[in-house]
């Protein structure tokens, strides 16, 4: 049995099973779907990782895109590929003797050697100049087939929405391109391919198309970008689905869902405020945080800015000047975690943030990790790392245009020989989605993944052994009755 | 390159006869300056000399048993039962997707231009469905099913009880309320379990008779139609389950209110979301639904059957296809406006269809007539739209400069439609079929062949074209042995030819061919066995075509489809305007696909069957 995996990155479960997609639906209909808790936090990076090593981001010690690699205060550095060194689906595959073919998995740059094929993901710098694949030959091949291959279009925060819509499309275009031809023309077992275009037309056009979002304009052009690029998708996997057999599994998944930006909260601004942060002298305008006076001797806490915030603090001891001390780190969280759950969004209202301590929500805190990770407003507030604004909340987004956040809650879809019609399926984890294909198809699961079996009672193995009641091929429909075949050809003009 | 462009107006059916007499009439004035200012020829058609067939030749440039095309149907030789010919629908497994697989094969003329990186749009080409990619824009064309599946079935909503239904049509009697109101459905697809989606409609007919109101919960509209007219294109939607739903098009038309008469089209695919494609790229049928508004997608969305069983007259009729007409002129100005260079094809189907219902108008001692006198109100129906067909051309012509090469050509012409052969009466008066024992010819035989008796059969008719030999190891219940085959093709072929017309005394049949001899490569096992070349007037009669054993050999066409075409092919040439003068005035369909490539300067090669006719 092959496994193939659709990553539509941030595809939210709304608009993945809630619209009217003929092919999802028609495996919707097969199989078994659902929403998909995500990890905390719902980032592209490592939450596909965490998806593929059923590992959560603490366990694999990467929390983010950037992650700290010393105590130092601002070196933090960007995770790729070479972070991960957690057994994954194709890792546990390979062993058993499978082949795979990874297209787009963040992070995959620089590519690392497996027992297949790999094509670089958007975290690739230029494809043009940089190793992309493994094998490296294989760039080439790509190359012959679709010429320069795009893992991502350039600066997807802006206001020229035609380019942006324009290359996103294209992009798309090449890279199912690409992957229906891996499929049909290569040997495989498990197949994973992640789309980022749906990533990054959220993020370009989501208050364009959700009526409810602060800044939405009801006459604007580009409010069907968003729906039809789902029906492109949609057609997309369908012409996926035509090349395969019957004896694949097929997963369509998302590694978080999506939501309407409110605004930015200007965390560093409020750490100041609420006297967690000193400056030696305020900025005169925006500022980055890196580029601040920090007088780190009186600094309690400081946070770097994202979809999300983490905030680190100061102590004494394991920072170079820490102004903590190690018996109050307790109390000082304890009290941060009080004051920002129990902040207000710009009208007032709180915003029901949620600030998250590592070892509360992870099976093991590997690497450095913040000492909170906060969700402002169940992520209808971004982070803004800069000070400057004079303000809290603010409603430009210091790295551009952006007004798409990330939803705990991204989607799946899994059907296949042997999977039930189920219908929808409740309380499915992103952790889960390994130890679910691994068990339905038939392969040993690593004793390092933590989570669950979805479908523990099915499994055909790499043998195709039937579980009881169960047959591979559907009973042939019955032989179209004379009715039938008179009505179909009856309305040609010449019978009647 | 010779062209920068190469436009290609198709008008099926037009026929050179008519259009040549109205010409010297002084008439079909764009035309007529083509004519004089390029060139003019016959076009040699196809045998059969049929749309699909014809077309196919057309694009691919060869001869039917390469393209494997060669009638409307086909059949399964495994249960004997007629098929569409066009399109097969398929499903691996129940979550893998079913799909539509074009029949045709070959490489259409659009997909070697493509390959030479030079792009086409194509609009409503017969057999493009479901489209396969290419450099360009394509809209599939005849081939293009109903929502049921097929050629298109209509249904007829009425209050008159023991109505029969017609030819392809589900007849539904309703009963109105107290306040005047009934409720009904459409029927959508079939599933595989042998259900059938449907949609449901409520009818409320005012209380004056005047109009009705058709609403459709699942769709989300309501509509009023008053007596004597059409709706609109009305949006339908088929529930599956609570996932899926399948979303089509409908028109009504209300004929009268007391007894209800209300007419709804066969459920057309939708553009926006089809149920298989219907254009290349995938979404170009929605960005045309977008631009222009709804359209008829169903191959032959003309409604003839609704006015062949008499649920719409000759004025519904014509109304209709004056809208798909306009539909399609619409699509045509769109793409040329916007056109910078290749191959744009666009064929307008209506000619042909109002030529099959209005051509017995044109003679008064049809016996569609049943002995009435010609009715004054439709004799000129066929010229007018001659005439309407200049228009376009004309309207085409705006769009052609130096650099544009302009085609104007048909399929095929036309002819009339007087007599019927029932060709399975013919074999079995002939020996060739017999019927299970008991069993007469004529209604008991039934359609479908049910009662043909397989042990002793060598020979069996379906579909328009032909006859198909009973062949051992082919058919399920085959007795021709494969070493006879030839010989029998022969033999069947020599005594069809001539078979003469009792009644008239004259050959009702020029010729019949084994398929061997009219037809060449790798397709040529799926033809019939044998092709049959009827004289003018006559045609393989519908319940043969389905597989009816008739009780006698000729019987007279008594139908409002009164002119057809499907005869000898040398009777029923079609035309060819260019905008330049061209080599000969024995212009072949063949020729058009190398006439294109040499236009555009790209490279023809030995698969083409014909040649270029630039000098």
């Amino acid at each position: 049995m092959r496994i193939l995996v659709v990553g539509l990155d941030c595809a939210a479960p709304e608009l993945l099973l809630g619209e009217e997609l003929p092919n999802l639906r028609r495996l919707m209909a097969a199989g078994v779907y659902g929403s998909l808790e995500s990890v905390v936090p719902p980032i592209t990076v490592p939450a596909w990782m965490c998806m593929a090593t059923s590992q959560d981001p603490g366990s694999l010690g990467v929390y983010g895109f950037r992650n700290r690699v010393d105590h130092s205060y601002l070196r933090m550095e960007t995770a790729d590929s070479r972070w991960f060194r957690a057994p994954t689906i194709w890792d546990q595959i390979a062993m058993e003797g499978g082949r795979s073919i990874l297209v787009g998995v963040p992070p995959s740059y620089p590519p690392r050697r497996m027992n297949g094929l790999r094509v670089g993901c958007f975290l690739t710098p230029d494809p043009a100049t940089h190793v992309f694949t493994h094998p490296p030959e294989l760039g080439e091949r790509i190359r012959a087939l679709v010429g320069s291959y795009p893992v991502d279009v350039k600066h997807f925060r802006t206001e020229d929405k035609h380019r942006l819509h324009r290359e996103i499309l294209e992009m798309t275009r090449i890279h199912f391109e690409v992957v229906g031809h891996l499929l049909a023309t290569e040997p495989w077992d498990f197949f994973h391919f992640v789309e980022i275009g749906l990533d990054r037309i959220h993020h370009g056009f989501w208050k364009h198309h959700d009526t409810r979002h602060r800044h939405h304009d009801p006459g604007n052009p580009f409010r069907e970008v968003i729906r039809d690029y789902y029906r492109l998708l949609d057609h997309e996997i369908g012409v996926l689905l035509e090349a395969l057999d019957e004896r694949t599994l097929v997963l369509v998944v998302s590694d978080h869902g999506a939501r309407a930006l409110d605004g930015g909260f200007c965390i560093n601004e409020w750490l100041m405020e609420e006297g967690f942060l000193v400056l030696r002298s305020r900025p005169r305008d925006v500022t980055s945080f890196d580029k601040l006076d920090v007088d780190w001797s009186r600094t309690r806490a400081w946070s770097s800015g994202g979809y999300y915030a983490r905030v680190f603090l100061n102590v004494r001891g394991r920072e170079p000047d820490g102004a903590v001390a190690r018996e109050d780190y307790e109390a000082v969280r304890e009290d941060l975690v009080a004051r920002l759950e129990a902040t207000v969004d710009d009208r007032g209202r709180l915003l029901g943030t949620r600030a998250f301590r590592p070892e509360a929500i992870y099976a093991r805190v590997e690497g450095i990790a913040p000492d909170l990770i906060v969700h402002f407003g169940e992520l209808a507030w971004r982070a803004i790392g800069g000070v400057g604004y004079g303000r809290i909340h603010v409603q430009e987004n210091d790295t551009g245009p952006d007004d798409c956040n990330h939803a705990q809650l991204g989607a799946f879809v899994l059907a296949g020989p042997g999977v039930p019609e189920g219908g929808e399926l409740g309380g499915a984890r992103l952790l889960d989605v390994a130890p679910t294909l691994l068990g339905a198809a038939g392969y040993d699961v690593p004793a390092s993944m933590q989570g669950t079996n979805l479908l523990p009672g099915v499994s055909l193995g790499p043998g195709l052994e039937l579980p009881p009641g169960t047959t591979l091929r559907p009973p042939p429909p019955p032989p179209d009755s004379d009715h039938l075949v008179r009505e179909r050809l009856k309305g040609l003009g010449y019978l009647g | 390159m010779r062209y920068r462009k190469v436009v290609v107006l198709g008008f099926d059916g037009l026929d050179p006869g008519l259009a040549e007499t109205l010409m010297a009439g002084g008439e079909l004035p764009n035309l007529a300056r083509l004519r004089e200012d390029g060139g003019y020829s016959r076009l040699a058609t196809t045998l059969p000399a049929q749309t699909p067939v014809a077309w196919s030749t057309f694009a691919v440039g060869a001869n039917p048993g390469v393209h494997g095309i060669f009638d409307f149907l086909s059949r399964d030789p495994a249960t004997y039962l007629p098929q569409v010919g066009l399109y097969r629908h398929e499903q691996k497994s129940r979550f893998l997707p079913p799909r539509a697989v074009n029949l045709r094969g070959g490489t259409p003329v659009w997909e070697r231009l493509s390959k030479a990186g030079v792009s086409s749009t194509i609009l409503r080409h017969p057999c493009t469905y479901p489209p396969a990619p290419f450099k360009g824009r394509l809209l599939a064309g005849v081939g293009v099913p109903d929502l049921r599946g097929g050629f298109g079935s209509s249904a007829f909503f009425t209050t008159e009880p023991g109505l029969r239904a017609g030819e392809g049509e589900r007849v539904v009697v309703v009963e109105l309320d107290a306040e005047g109101r009934a409720t009904t459905h459409l029927l959508g697809p079939g599933l595989p379990q042998g259900d059938d989606l449907r949609s449901s409609l409520e009818l409320e007919v005012d209380p004056g008779g005047q109009s009705v109101i058709i609403s459709c919960p699942d769709g989300g509209f309501s509509h009023p139609v008053r007596v004597g007219e059409w709706t609109p294109w009305v949006h339908v939607r088929f529930k599956h389950g609570l996932l899926q739903s399948v979303r089509g098009l409908v028109r009504f038309f209300l004929g009268g209110t007391d007894p209800l008469q209300l007419f709804a089209s066969p459920v057309q695919f939708d553009p926006q979301v089809p149920l298989f494609p219907i254009s290349h790229p995938w979404d170009y049928g929605a960005e045309l639904e977008r631009v222009l508004g709804p359209f008829a997608t169903l191959g032959m969305a003309e409604e003839h059957n609704g006015v062949t069983n008499g649920r719409i007259d000759e004025g519904a009729f014509l109304a209709q296809c004056f809208d798909i007409m306009h539909e399609r002129l619409a699509m045509m100005r769109l793409e040329l406006g916007r056109m910078e260079r290749g191959l744009f094809y666009c064929l307008f189907d209506t000619p042909d269809r109002i030529q099959h219902i209005f051509w017995r108008f044109r003679e008064p001692d049809h016996p569609a007539h049943r002995g009435e006198p010609l009715p004054q109100e439709w004799t000129r129906v066929i010229e007018d739209y001659y005439r309407l067909c200049d228009e376009v051309v004309g309207e085409a012509l705006e769009y052609v400069d130096d650099a544009t090469l302009l085609m104007v050509a048909s399929d095929h012409g036309f002819a009339s439609f007087r007599r019927e052969v029932h060709l399975n009466a013919w074999l079995l008066e002939n020996g060739y079929l017999s019927l299970r024992y008991g069993v007469e010819p004529g209604e008991g035989a039934g359609d479908l062949l049910r009662e043909v008796d397989w042990g002793r059969t060598r020979a069996y008719a379906l579909g328009l074209a032909g006859v198909y030999l009973n062949l051992r190891g082919r058919e399920a219940e085959g007795v021709v042995p494969v070493e006879a085959a030839g010989s029998l093709r022969a033999e069947i072929a020599e005594r069809l030819g001539g078979m003469e017309d009792p009644l008239r005394g004259k050959a009702a049949v020029r010729y019949a061919l084994p398929r061997e001899k009219a037809y060449s490569g790798a397709r040529l096992d799926d033809a019939p066995d044998i092709l049959l070349a009827y004289a003018p007037g006559y045609r393989t009669s519908s319940a043969a075509a389905m597989g009816g054993v008739g009780a006698g050999v000729f019987s007279d066409n008594l139908r409002r489809w009164s002119g057809d075409h499907i005869v000898d092919p040398s009777a029923v040439p079609g035309i060819l305007f260019m905008n330049a003068p061209f080599l000969g005035d024995q212009a072949r369909l063949l020729d058009l696909a190398p006439t294109i490539l040499d236009a555009l300067g790209v490279p023809g090669d030995g698969a083409l069957e014909g040649g270029s006719l630039l000098p």
